[in-house]
Protein backbone atom coordinates (compact mmCIF):
# COMPACT_ATOMS: atom_id res chain seq x y z
CA UNK A 1 0.00 0.00 0.00
CA UNK A 2 1.30 3.25 -0.73
CA UNK A 3 0.86 5.94 1.88
CA UNK A 4 2.67 8.89 0.08
CA UNK A 5 -0.17 10.22 -1.80
CA UNK A 6 -2.87 10.02 0.84
CA UNK A 7 -0.29 12.10 3.05
CA UNK A 8 1.09 13.70 0.31
CA UNK A 9 -2.90 15.31 0.11
CA UNK A 10 -3.70 14.88 3.56
CA UNK A 11 -0.51 17.08 5.00
CA UNK A 12 -1.22 20.13 2.95
CA UNK A 13 -4.84 19.95 3.98
CA UNK A 14 -3.84 19.51 7.36
CA UNK A 15 -1.64 22.73 7.65
CA UNK A 16 -4.36 24.92 5.56
CA UNK A 17 -6.52 23.41 8.47
CA UNK A 18 -3.92 24.96 10.70
CA UNK A 19 -3.81 28.08 9.53
CA UNK A 20 -7.48 28.46 9.32
CA UNK A 21 -7.67 27.81 13.05
CA UNK A 22 -4.91 29.87 13.98
CA UNK A 23 -5.34 33.35 15.38
CA UNK A 24 -2.82 36.46 14.68
CA UNK A 25 0.27 36.02 17.26
CA UNK A 26 -0.60 38.10 20.09
CA UNK A 27 2.20 41.54 20.02
CA UNK A 28 3.90 42.62 23.22
CA UNK A 29 4.49 46.04 21.09
CA UNK A 30 2.46 48.23 24.15
CA UNK A 31 4.93 50.88 25.35
CA UNK A 32 4.97 49.37 29.04
CA UNK A 33 4.27 46.01 30.55
CA UNK A 34 0.69 45.06 31.02
CA UNK A 35 0.80 43.74 34.57
CA UNK A 36 -2.00 41.16 33.90
CA UNK A 37 -0.25 40.23 30.89
CA UNK A 38 3.36 40.18 33.03
CA UNK A 39 1.39 38.02 36.27
CA UNK A 40 -0.06 35.57 33.42
CA UNK A 41 3.31 34.85 31.87
CA UNK A 42 4.58 34.53 35.64
CA UNK A 43 2.05 32.04 36.39
CA UNK A 44 2.32 30.47 32.59
CA UNK A 45 6.30 29.97 33.15
CA UNK A 46 6.13 28.53 36.60
CA UNK A 47 3.45 26.12 35.51
CA UNK A 48 5.00 24.71 31.89
CA UNK A 49 8.99 25.21 32.21
CA UNK A 50 9.00 23.02 35.35
CA UNK A 51 7.30 20.13 33.08
CA UNK A 52 10.50 19.04 32.20
CA UNK A 53 13.12 20.75 33.67
CA UNK A 54 14.68 22.83 36.03
CA UNK A 55 13.17 26.74 35.91
CA UNK A 56 16.01 28.91 35.10
CA UNK A 57 16.34 32.25 36.69
CA UNK A 58 14.29 34.85 34.42
CA UNK A 59 17.12 37.38 34.88
CA UNK A 60 19.84 34.46 33.15
CA UNK A 61 19.46 35.83 29.64
CA UNK A 62 18.86 39.24 27.97
CA UNK A 63 15.85 40.38 26.57
CA UNK A 64 16.78 38.86 22.67
CA UNK A 65 17.83 36.00 24.05
CA UNK A 66 14.34 34.96 25.79
CA UNK A 67 12.69 36.15 22.37
CA UNK A 68 14.43 32.95 20.56
CA UNK A 69 14.79 30.92 23.51
CA UNK A 70 10.92 31.08 24.45
CA UNK A 71 9.76 30.63 20.64
CA UNK A 72 12.24 27.41 21.01
CA UNK A 73 10.21 26.05 23.93
CA UNK A 74 6.64 27.16 22.50
CA UNK A 75 7.23 24.62 19.43
CA UNK A 76 9.06 21.85 21.64
CA UNK A 77 6.78 22.22 24.57
CA UNK A 78 3.47 23.06 22.50
CA UNK A 79 2.96 26.13 23.72
CA UNK A 80 0.08 28.70 22.99
CA UNK A 81 1.39 31.47 21.47
CA UNK A 82 -0.77 33.47 23.42
CA UNK A 83 0.77 31.74 26.42
CA UNK A 84 4.18 32.23 25.06
CA UNK A 85 3.61 36.04 24.33
CA UNK A 86 2.78 36.53 28.40
CA UNK A 87 6.06 34.36 29.43
CA UNK A 88 8.20 36.83 27.06
CA UNK A 89 6.52 39.54 28.82
CA UNK A 90 7.07 38.49 32.03
CA UNK A 91 10.74 37.46 31.54
CA UNK A 92 11.63 40.95 29.73
CA UNK A 93 9.72 42.61 32.67
CA UNK A 94 11.90 40.62 35.12
CA UNK A 95 15.24 41.98 33.35
CA UNK A 96 13.94 46.20 34.25
CA UNK B 1 -13.83 152.93 28.97
CA UNK B 2 -13.92 155.75 31.55
CA UNK B 3 -16.20 159.26 30.60
CA UNK B 4 -14.62 162.54 31.00
CA UNK B 5 -17.05 164.31 32.65
CA UNK B 6 -16.53 168.00 32.13
CA UNK B 7 -16.15 170.58 34.84
CA UNK B 8 -19.11 172.50 35.31
CA UNK B 9 -19.21 176.84 35.45
CA UNK B 10 -22.56 178.89 36.52
CA UNK B 11 -22.36 180.52 33.38
CA UNK B 12 -25.84 181.84 31.12
CA UNK B 13 -27.98 179.41 29.05
CA UNK B 14 -26.25 179.78 25.45
CA UNK B 15 -23.20 179.22 27.20
CA UNK B 16 -24.19 176.46 29.12
CA UNK B 17 -25.87 175.32 25.78
CA UNK B 18 -22.02 175.61 24.03
CA UNK B 19 -20.82 174.01 26.64
CA UNK B 20 -23.47 171.21 26.89
CA UNK B 21 -22.67 171.06 23.20
CA UNK B 22 -18.78 170.38 23.80
CA UNK B 23 -19.26 168.17 26.16
CA UNK B 24 -21.53 165.69 24.18
CA UNK B 25 -18.85 166.32 21.24
CA UNK B 26 -16.08 165.51 23.80
CA UNK B 27 -18.12 162.74 25.35
CA UNK B 28 -18.71 161.25 21.48
CA UNK B 29 -15.68 161.64 20.51
CA UNK B 30 -14.27 159.91 23.91
CA UNK B 31 -16.63 157.64 23.05
CA UNK B 32 -15.83 157.16 19.44
CA UNK B 33 -11.89 156.62 20.55
CA UNK B 34 -12.25 154.98 23.40
CA UNK B 35 -14.56 152.40 20.69
CA UNK B 36 -12.03 152.54 18.77
CA UNK B 37 -9.48 152.14 21.17
CA UNK B 38 -10.75 149.26 22.32
CA UNK B 39 -11.27 147.75 18.96
CA UNK B 40 -7.77 148.03 18.31
CA UNK B 41 -7.17 146.79 21.41
CA UNK B 42 -9.33 144.00 21.11
CA UNK B 43 -8.61 143.25 17.70
CA UNK B 44 -5.06 142.76 18.75
CA UNK B 45 -5.61 140.15 21.35
CA UNK B 46 -7.50 138.55 19.27
CA UNK B 47 -4.65 138.42 16.59
CA UNK B 48 -2.39 137.34 19.47
CA UNK B 49 -4.36 134.26 20.76
CA UNK B 50 -5.34 133.04 17.33
CA UNK B 51 -1.53 133.09 16.45
CA UNK B 52 -0.89 130.94 20.06
CA UNK B 53 -3.82 128.80 19.52
CA UNK B 54 -2.38 127.74 15.99
CA UNK B 55 0.94 127.39 17.63
CA UNK B 56 -0.48 125.17 20.22
CA UNK B 57 -2.79 123.30 17.67
CA UNK B 58 0.55 122.73 15.34
CA UNK B 59 2.08 121.48 18.96
CA UNK B 60 -0.81 119.26 19.38
CA UNK B 61 -0.65 118.12 15.95
CA UNK B 62 2.67 116.81 16.67
CA UNK B 63 2.15 115.36 19.99
CA UNK B 64 -1.05 113.86 18.31
CA UNK B 65 1.02 112.17 15.22
CA UNK B 66 3.58 111.38 17.79
CA UNK B 67 0.97 109.43 19.72
CA UNK B 68 -0.46 107.39 16.76
CA UNK B 69 2.78 106.44 15.52
CA UNK B 70 3.56 104.98 19.33
CA UNK B 71 0.24 103.63 19.29
CA UNK B 72 0.43 102.03 16.25
CA UNK B 73 4.03 100.10 17.72
CA UNK B 74 2.47 98.95 20.52
CA UNK B 75 -0.52 97.77 18.84
CA UNK B 76 2.04 96.05 16.31
CA UNK B 77 4.41 95.01 19.48
CA UNK B 78 0.94 93.62 21.34
CA UNK B 79 0.19 91.57 17.90
CA UNK B 80 3.79 90.20 18.31
CA UNK B 81 2.82 89.37 21.63
CA UNK B 82 -0.39 87.72 21.35
CA UNK B 83 1.26 85.64 18.29
CA UNK B 84 4.32 84.48 20.68
CA UNK B 85 1.97 83.67 23.43
CA UNK B 86 -0.20 81.93 20.97
CA UNK B 87 3.07 79.68 20.50
CA UNK B 88 3.55 78.42 23.71
CA UNK B 89 1.85 74.90 24.81
CA UNK B 90 -1.06 74.81 27.25
CA UNK B 91 -0.08 73.18 30.17
CA UNK B 92 -1.73 70.45 29.29
CA UNK B 93 -0.02 70.78 25.85
CA UNK B 94 3.05 70.40 27.87
CA UNK B 95 2.28 68.03 30.10
CA UNK B 96 0.75 65.53 27.09
CA UNK B 97 3.87 66.05 25.30
CA UNK B 98 5.90 65.02 28.47
CA UNK B 99 3.92 61.90 29.07
CA UNK B 100 4.49 61.27 24.90
CA UNK B 101 8.59 61.66 25.46
CA UNK B 102 8.25 59.55 28.89
CA UNK B 103 6.36 56.83 27.09
CA UNK B 104 9.00 56.60 24.11
CA UNK B 105 11.91 56.46 27.01
CA UNK B 106 9.50 53.86 28.65
CA UNK B 107 9.55 52.10 25.37
CA UNK B 108 13.03 51.67 24.70
CA UNK B 109 13.80 50.75 28.33
CA UNK B 110 10.84 48.09 28.45
CA UNK B 111 10.94 47.23 25.03
CA UNK B 112 13.80 47.91 23.11
CA UNK B 113 13.31 46.82 19.75
CA UNK B 114 14.67 43.72 18.52
CA UNK B 115 16.45 42.72 15.08
CA UNK B 116 14.33 41.07 12.98
CA UNK B 117 16.80 38.12 12.55
CA UNK B 118 17.27 36.84 15.77
CA UNK B 119 19.64 33.70 17.15
CA UNK B 120 20.02 31.58 19.99
CA UNK B 121 23.10 29.46 21.15
CA UNK B 122 22.07 26.92 23.76
CA UNK B 123 22.57 23.16 24.49
CA UNK B 124 24.33 20.83 26.95
CA UNK B 125 27.41 19.35 28.20
CA UNK B 126 28.39 16.60 30.46
CA UNK B 127 31.40 14.92 31.76
CA UNK B 128 31.21 11.59 33.65
CA UNK B 129 32.62 8.71 35.72
CA UNK B 130 31.36 5.54 35.84
CA UNK B 131 32.94 2.39 37.81
CA UNK B 132 31.60 -1.14 37.25
CA UNK B 133 31.67 -4.26 38.74
CA UNK B 134 31.16 -6.34 35.63
CA UNK B 135 34.29 -8.43 34.83
CA UNK B 136 34.26 -6.55 31.35
CA UNK B 137 32.61 -3.59 32.47
CA UNK B 138 34.47 -0.33 32.41
CA UNK B 139 36.21 1.46 35.17
CA UNK B 140 36.34 4.77 33.06
CA UNK B 141 36.03 8.34 32.93
CA UNK B 142 33.85 9.68 30.13
CA UNK B 143 34.43 13.24 28.24
CA UNK B 144 30.64 12.87 27.48
CA UNK B 145 29.35 15.01 24.78
CA UNK B 146 28.83 18.48 23.93
CA UNK B 147 25.82 19.58 22.22
CA UNK B 148 25.58 23.00 20.83
CA UNK B 149 22.18 24.28 19.31
CA UNK B 150 21.47 27.00 17.49
CA UNK B 151 18.34 28.74 17.10
CA UNK B 152 17.37 31.30 14.57
CA UNK B 153 14.44 33.23 14.38
CA UNK B 154 13.28 35.55 11.79
CA UNK B 155 10.57 37.32 13.60
CA UNK B 156 7.49 35.66 14.33
CA UNK B 157 7.71 33.82 10.91
CA UNK B 158 9.89 31.03 10.80
CA UNK B 159 12.49 29.40 13.16
CA UNK B 160 15.79 27.28 12.19
CA UNK B 161 17.14 24.81 15.10
CA UNK B 162 20.02 22.32 14.52
CA UNK B 163 21.30 20.27 17.35
CA UNK B 164 25.46 18.71 16.66
CA UNK B 165 26.49 16.10 19.58
CA UNK B 166 29.91 15.69 19.72
CA UNK B 167 31.46 12.75 21.72
CA UNK B 168 34.14 10.18 21.99
CA UNK B 169 34.14 6.88 21.11
CA UNK B 170 35.99 3.51 22.87
CA UNK B 171 39.06 4.18 20.66
CA UNK B 172 39.32 8.32 21.44
CA UNK B 173 37.88 9.31 18.36
CA UNK B 174 35.77 12.35 18.32
CA UNK B 175 32.47 11.23 16.69
CA UNK B 176 30.32 14.39 15.15
CA UNK B 177 26.54 13.78 14.62
CA UNK B 178 23.90 16.10 13.71
CA UNK B 179 21.27 15.25 16.43
CA UNK B 180 18.38 17.42 14.51
CA UNK B 181 18.51 20.48 11.81
CA UNK B 182 14.93 21.36 11.31
CA UNK B 183 13.09 24.49 9.65
CA UNK B 184 9.93 25.75 12.10
CA UNK B 185 7.66 27.78 10.02
CA UNK B 186 4.84 29.10 12.96
CA UNK B 187 1.51 28.98 11.70
CA UNK B 188 -0.45 31.68 13.71
CA UNK B 189 -0.96 31.13 17.54
CA UNK B 190 -1.07 27.27 18.18
CA UNK B 191 0.18 25.67 15.56
CA UNK B 192 3.62 25.18 13.50
CA UNK B 193 4.69 23.45 10.53
CA UNK B 194 8.24 21.60 11.07
CA UNK B 195 10.12 20.34 8.14
CA UNK B 196 13.58 18.35 8.25
CA UNK B 197 15.00 15.69 10.83
CA UNK B 198 13.51 16.31 14.11
CA UNK B 199 13.31 14.90 17.18
CA UNK B 200 11.06 12.13 17.24
CA UNK B 201 7.74 13.35 18.77
CA UNK B 202 6.77 9.47 20.33
CA UNK B 203 6.94 9.49 23.97
CA UNK B 204 8.33 11.89 26.37
CA UNK B 205 11.91 10.89 26.89
CA UNK B 206 13.97 11.39 23.18
CA UNK B 207 12.11 14.50 22.92
CA UNK B 208 11.99 16.55 25.84
CA UNK B 209 14.16 15.09 28.05
CA UNK B 210 16.80 13.42 27.33
CA UNK B 211 20.00 15.99 27.35
CA UNK B 212 22.20 15.27 30.37
CA UNK B 213 20.45 18.83 32.20
CA UNK B 214 17.44 17.17 32.07
CA UNK B 215 17.51 13.89 32.79
CA UNK B 216 16.95 13.22 36.34
CA UNK B 217 19.62 10.21 36.11
CA UNK B 218 23.57 9.68 34.12
CA UNK B 219 22.11 7.34 31.54
CA UNK B 220 19.05 6.79 30.01
CA UNK B 221 16.53 4.29 30.82
CA UNK B 222 16.41 0.64 29.49
CA UNK B 223 15.10 1.01 26.09
CA UNK B 224 14.88 4.69 25.80
CA UNK B 225 17.77 6.65 24.21
CA UNK B 226 19.73 5.86 20.89
CA UNK B 227 20.12 2.49 21.69
CA UNK B 228 16.60 1.25 22.34
CA UNK B 229 13.06 1.02 21.26
CA UNK B 230 12.36 4.62 21.24
CA UNK B 231 12.44 6.36 17.96
CA UNK B 232 15.37 8.73 18.14
CA UNK B 233 15.03 10.97 15.07
CA UNK B 234 13.19 10.63 11.49
CA UNK B 235 12.93 12.90 8.44
CA UNK B 236 10.33 14.30 7.20
CA UNK B 237 7.39 16.75 8.03
CA UNK B 238 5.99 17.49 11.32
CA UNK B 239 2.58 19.52 12.05
CA UNK B 240 2.06 20.28 15.70
CA UNK B 241 0.45 22.35 17.62
CA UNK B 242 -1.98 23.27 20.68
CA UNK B 243 -5.79 23.22 21.44
CA UNK B 244 -6.17 25.22 24.65
CA UNK B 245 -9.63 24.66 26.61
CA UNK B 246 -11.39 25.17 29.22
CA UNK B 247 -9.51 27.55 31.94
CA UNK B 248 -6.23 26.08 31.94
CA UNK B 249 -6.25 22.93 30.36
CA UNK B 250 -5.46 21.95 27.04
CA UNK B 251 -4.60 19.43 24.36
CA UNK B 252 -1.04 19.00 21.97
CA UNK B 253 -0.56 17.20 19.19
CA UNK B 254 1.84 16.15 16.54
CA UNK B 255 1.33 14.67 13.30
CA UNK B 256 4.47 13.76 11.38
CA UNK B 257 4.92 11.87 8.19
CA UNK B 258 8.67 10.80 7.89
CA UNK B 259 11.13 8.79 5.71
CA UNK B 260 10.37 5.57 8.64
CA UNK B 261 12.84 2.93 10.21
CA UNK B 262 15.17 0.84 8.69
CA UNK B 263 16.33 -2.74 9.11
CA UNK B 264 19.79 -3.62 10.55
CA UNK B 265 22.19 -6.53 10.07
CA UNK B 266 20.68 -7.39 13.78
CA UNK B 267 17.37 -8.17 12.73
CA UNK B 268 16.18 -5.58 14.67
CA UNK B 269 14.73 -1.93 13.49
CA UNK B 270 17.06 1.35 13.10
CA UNK B 271 14.71 3.88 14.63
CA UNK B 272 17.08 6.95 13.64
CA UNK B 273 16.16 9.29 10.83
CA UNK B 274 17.41 8.68 7.61
CA UNK B 275 17.27 11.43 4.38
CA UNK B 276 16.34 8.46 1.85
CA UNK B 277 13.23 6.53 1.76
CA UNK B 278 14.18 2.62 1.47
CA UNK B 279 10.72 1.52 0.60
CA UNK B 280 7.61 3.23 -0.76
CA UNK B 281 6.04 3.57 2.54
CA UNK B 282 6.29 6.67 4.34
CA UNK B 283 6.36 6.25 8.22
CA UNK B 284 3.19 7.98 9.94
CA UNK B 285 2.93 8.46 13.53
CA UNK B 286 2.74 11.51 16.04
CA UNK B 287 1.54 11.96 19.50
CA UNK B 288 -1.58 13.29 21.31
CA UNK B 289 -0.91 14.74 25.15
CA UNK B 290 -3.40 15.88 27.50
CA UNK B 291 -3.28 18.49 30.02
CA UNK B 292 -6.15 18.75 32.14
CA UNK B 293 -4.41 20.97 34.47
CA UNK B 294 -0.70 22.27 34.13
CA UNK B 295 0.91 19.48 36.12
CA UNK B 296 -0.63 16.72 34.69
CA UNK B 297 -0.22 15.40 30.96
CA UNK B 298 -0.75 11.99 29.20
CA UNK B 299 0.26 11.17 26.06
CA UNK B 300 -0.39 7.92 23.67
CA UNK B 301 2.20 7.79 20.56
CA UNK B 302 1.88 5.96 17.60
CA UNK B 303 4.31 5.12 14.79
CA UNK B 304 3.42 3.08 12.17
CA UNK B 305 5.85 2.27 8.74
CA UNK B 306 6.66 -0.62 6.88
CA UNK B 307 10.96 -1.88 6.74
CA UNK B 308 12.26 -3.33 4.05
CA UNK B 309 14.88 -6.43 4.20
CA UNK B 310 18.62 -5.97 3.40
CA UNK B 311 20.06 -7.63 0.86
CA UNK B 312 22.44 -10.07 0.95
CA UNK B 313 25.77 -10.34 0.16
CA UNK B 314 25.93 -14.10 -0.35
CA UNK B 315 23.67 -15.30 -2.76
CA UNK B 316 23.29 -19.24 -2.97
CA UNK B 317 21.19 -21.30 -5.19
CA UNK B 318 17.90 -21.05 -2.31
CA UNK B 319 18.74 -18.02 -0.87
CA UNK B 320 15.40 -16.25 -0.58
CA UNK B 321 14.80 -12.69 -1.86
CA UNK B 322 14.51 -9.93 0.88
CA UNK B 323 10.58 -9.15 1.73
CA UNK B 324 9.27 -6.39 3.24
CA UNK B 325 7.35 -6.06 6.81
CA UNK B 326 5.05 -3.73 8.63
CA UNK B 327 6.30 -1.90 11.72
CA UNK B 328 3.81 -0.29 14.65
CA UNK B 329 4.80 1.26 17.69
CA UNK B 330 2.84 2.99 20.17
CA UNK B 331 3.27 4.34 23.75
CA UNK B 332 1.80 5.84 26.66
CA UNK B 333 3.32 8.13 28.50
CA UNK B 334 2.46 10.66 32.02
CA UNK B 335 3.88 13.26 33.98
CA UNK B 336 2.99 14.59 37.14
CA UNK B 337 5.28 17.59 38.37
CA UNK B 338 4.18 19.52 41.30
CA UNK B 339 5.51 20.81 44.38
CA UNK B 340 9.16 19.72 43.73
CA UNK B 341 7.92 16.21 42.52
CA UNK B 342 8.55 14.58 38.94
CA UNK B 343 6.72 12.09 38.96
CA UNK B 344 6.97 10.40 35.27
CA UNK B 345 6.18 6.37 33.34
CA UNK B 346 6.32 5.21 29.74
CA UNK B 347 5.61 2.49 27.98
CA UNK B 348 6.40 1.63 24.72
CA UNK B 349 5.17 -1.78 22.45
CA UNK B 350 6.47 -2.24 18.93
CA UNK B 351 5.41 -5.27 16.97
CA UNK B 352 7.65 -6.16 13.21
CA UNK B 353 5.98 -8.34 10.74
CA UNK B 354 8.05 -11.36 10.15
CA UNK B 355 10.84 -10.72 7.58
CA UNK B 356 13.10 -12.06 5.03
CA UNK B 357 16.36 -9.69 5.65
CA UNK B 358 20.22 -10.30 5.62
CA UNK B 359 22.15 -11.12 8.89
CA UNK B 360 25.98 -11.62 9.45
CA UNK B 361 26.67 -14.87 7.21
CA UNK B 362 27.35 -17.68 9.83
CA UNK B 363 30.74 -17.35 9.78
CA UNK B 364 30.27 -14.03 10.64
CA UNK B 365 28.30 -13.57 13.22
CA UNK B 366 30.08 -12.75 16.22
CA UNK B 367 32.17 -11.08 14.69
CA UNK B 368 30.36 -7.57 15.08
CA UNK B 369 28.45 -7.13 18.42
CA UNK B 370 25.09 -7.93 17.78
CA UNK B 371 21.96 -5.87 19.23
CA UNK B 372 20.01 -2.66 19.27
CA UNK B 373 23.22 -0.74 20.69
CA UNK B 374 24.87 0.06 17.69
CA UNK B 375 21.94 1.38 15.96
CA UNK B 376 22.19 4.36 14.68
CA UNK B 377 25.74 4.70 15.37
CA UNK B 378 26.79 1.75 12.95
CA UNK B 379 27.13 1.94 9.27
CA UNK B 380 24.64 -0.57 8.05
CA UNK B 381 26.80 -1.81 5.19
CA UNK B 382 28.31 -5.31 6.24
CA UNK B 383 31.49 -5.67 8.10
CA UNK B 384 31.59 -8.80 5.82
CA UNK B 385 29.41 -11.49 4.23
CA UNK B 386 25.86 -11.32 4.92
CA UNK B 387 22.80 -13.53 4.14
CA UNK B 388 19.36 -12.82 3.59
CA UNK B 389 17.19 -15.16 6.03
CA UNK B 390 14.16 -15.73 7.74
CA UNK B 391 13.08 -13.58 10.80
CA UNK B 392 10.09 -14.10 13.00
CA UNK B 393 7.69 -11.91 13.93
CA UNK B 394 9.38 -9.29 16.73
CA UNK B 395 8.08 -7.71 19.21
CA UNK B 396 9.66 -5.33 21.83
CA UNK B 397 8.61 -3.89 25.08
CA UNK B 398 9.98 -0.99 27.21
CA UNK B 399 8.79 1.11 30.14
CA UNK B 400 10.17 3.21 32.99
CA UNK B 401 8.66 4.47 36.41
CA UNK B 402 10.67 7.55 37.74
CA UNK B 403 10.32 9.35 41.17
CA UNK B 404 12.13 12.22 42.07
CA UNK B 405 11.69 14.81 44.72
CA UNK B 406 13.52 18.52 45.12
CA UNK B 407 13.98 19.15 48.59
CA UNK B 408 13.28 22.63 48.27
CA UNK B 409 9.80 21.92 48.75
CA UNK B 410 10.57 20.92 52.02
CA UNK B 411 13.32 23.31 53.72
CA UNK B 412 15.49 26.05 52.81
CA UNK B 413 18.25 25.44 54.65
CA UNK B 414 21.48 25.72 52.66
CA UNK B 415 22.91 23.66 50.90
CA UNK B 416 19.89 20.57 51.69
CA UNK B 417 17.59 22.31 49.63
CA UNK B 418 19.42 21.81 46.62
CA UNK B 419 19.43 18.37 46.54
CA UNK B 420 16.83 15.82 44.69
CA UNK B 421 16.81 12.04 45.09
CA UNK B 422 16.20 10.21 42.20
CA UNK B 423 14.79 6.56 41.91
CA UNK B 424 13.76 4.32 38.62
CA UNK B 425 12.98 1.34 37.41
CA UNK B 426 12.71 0.04 34.15
CA UNK B 427 12.76 -2.77 32.16
CA UNK B 428 13.36 -3.98 27.83
CA UNK B 429 11.77 -7.02 26.73
CA UNK B 430 12.77 -8.60 23.37
CA UNK B 431 11.01 -11.62 21.77
CA UNK B 432 11.53 -12.92 18.66
CA UNK B 433 14.97 -12.56 18.10
CA UNK B 434 17.29 -14.21 21.03
CA UNK B 435 20.57 -12.39 20.24
CA UNK B 436 18.60 -9.52 20.20
CA UNK B 437 17.57 -10.28 23.36
CA UNK B 438 20.48 -11.29 25.27
CA UNK B 439 22.36 -8.28 24.36
CA UNK B 440 19.68 -5.31 25.38
CA UNK B 441 16.65 -7.13 27.10
CA UNK B 442 17.57 -5.90 30.52
CA UNK B 443 15.95 -4.85 34.04
CA UNK B 444 17.68 -1.67 35.00
CA UNK B 445 17.29 0.13 38.33
CA UNK B 446 18.44 3.37 39.15
CA UNK B 447 18.71 5.19 42.74
CA UNK B 448 20.95 8.82 42.55
CA UNK B 449 21.39 11.78 44.17
CA UNK B 450 21.12 15.74 42.43
CA UNK B 451 23.18 18.70 43.65
CA UNK B 452 21.61 21.57 41.42
CA UNK B 453 24.39 24.52 41.57
CA UNK B 454 21.94 26.43 39.71
CA UNK B 455 19.01 25.32 38.13
CA UNK B 456 20.96 24.43 34.94
CA UNK B 457 23.75 22.75 36.42
CA UNK B 458 23.96 19.61 38.47
CA UNK B 459 26.40 17.33 40.12
CA UNK B 460 24.59 13.86 40.10
CA UNK B 461 25.80 10.87 42.18
CA UNK B 462 24.20 7.27 41.13
CA UNK B 463 24.21 3.59 41.53
CA UNK B 464 22.75 1.63 38.80
CA UNK B 465 21.71 -2.31 39.01
CA UNK B 466 21.94 -3.66 35.26
CA UNK B 467 19.97 -6.97 35.26
CA UNK B 468 20.40 -8.69 31.85
CA UNK B 469 17.86 -11.09 30.55
CA UNK B 470 20.82 -13.14 29.06
CA UNK B 471 21.59 -16.06 31.51
CA UNK B 472 25.24 -16.04 31.43
CA UNK B 473 25.12 -12.38 31.84
CA UNK B 474 25.79 -11.82 35.47
CA UNK B 475 24.03 -8.66 37.31
CA UNK B 476 26.06 -5.90 36.88
CA UNK B 477 26.33 -2.58 38.99
CA UNK B 478 27.18 0.72 37.90
CA UNK B 479 28.55 3.10 40.68
CA UNK B 480 28.01 6.62 38.09
CA UNK B 481 28.83 10.45 38.50
CA UNK B 482 28.35 13.26 36.38
CA UNK B 483 28.61 16.87 36.13
CA UNK B 484 26.20 18.33 33.22
CA UNK B 485 25.06 22.12 32.20
CA UNK B 486 22.31 23.71 30.14
CA UNK B 487 23.24 26.28 28.79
Amino acid sequence: MKRLPILAAALPLAVLVGMAAAGEPQKTQKNVPDPVQVARGAKAWAENCGRCHNIRDPKEFNDEIWEVSVTHMRIRANLPGKMAEDIKAFLKASNN
Amino acid sequence: MLAVRPKLKPVGKSWMEDNMRKRNIIALASLLAGTILSGAVAGAQEAQGQEALLERIARLEQELAALKAELHENAARVQQSEEKVAEIPTLAERIDAIDARTQATETLVYNPPLPKARWHLAGYADASLIVSDAPEGPDSFSAGMFNPSFHFQYKDIVMFESELEFSFNSEGETDLELEYTQADILLGDNNVLVIGKYLSPVGQFQERLHPSWINKSVDAPAGFGHDGLQPASDVGVQLRGVLPFGDESRLTYVFAVGNGPRMNLEGGVELEGFTSDDNDNKSLGGRIGLLPVPWLEVGASLLTADVKGLEGTVAEPDTPEPTTADFTLWGADMAITRNGWDVRFEYLNARRGAIFSALPHEEEAGAEGIGLASAGHEETAPAGDTEVTFLPRLKMEAWYAQLAYKLSGITGARYVKNLEPVVRYGEFHINGNDELREENAEKRFNIGLNYWLAPSIVARVGVEWRNFAAEERETERRFQLQFAYGF
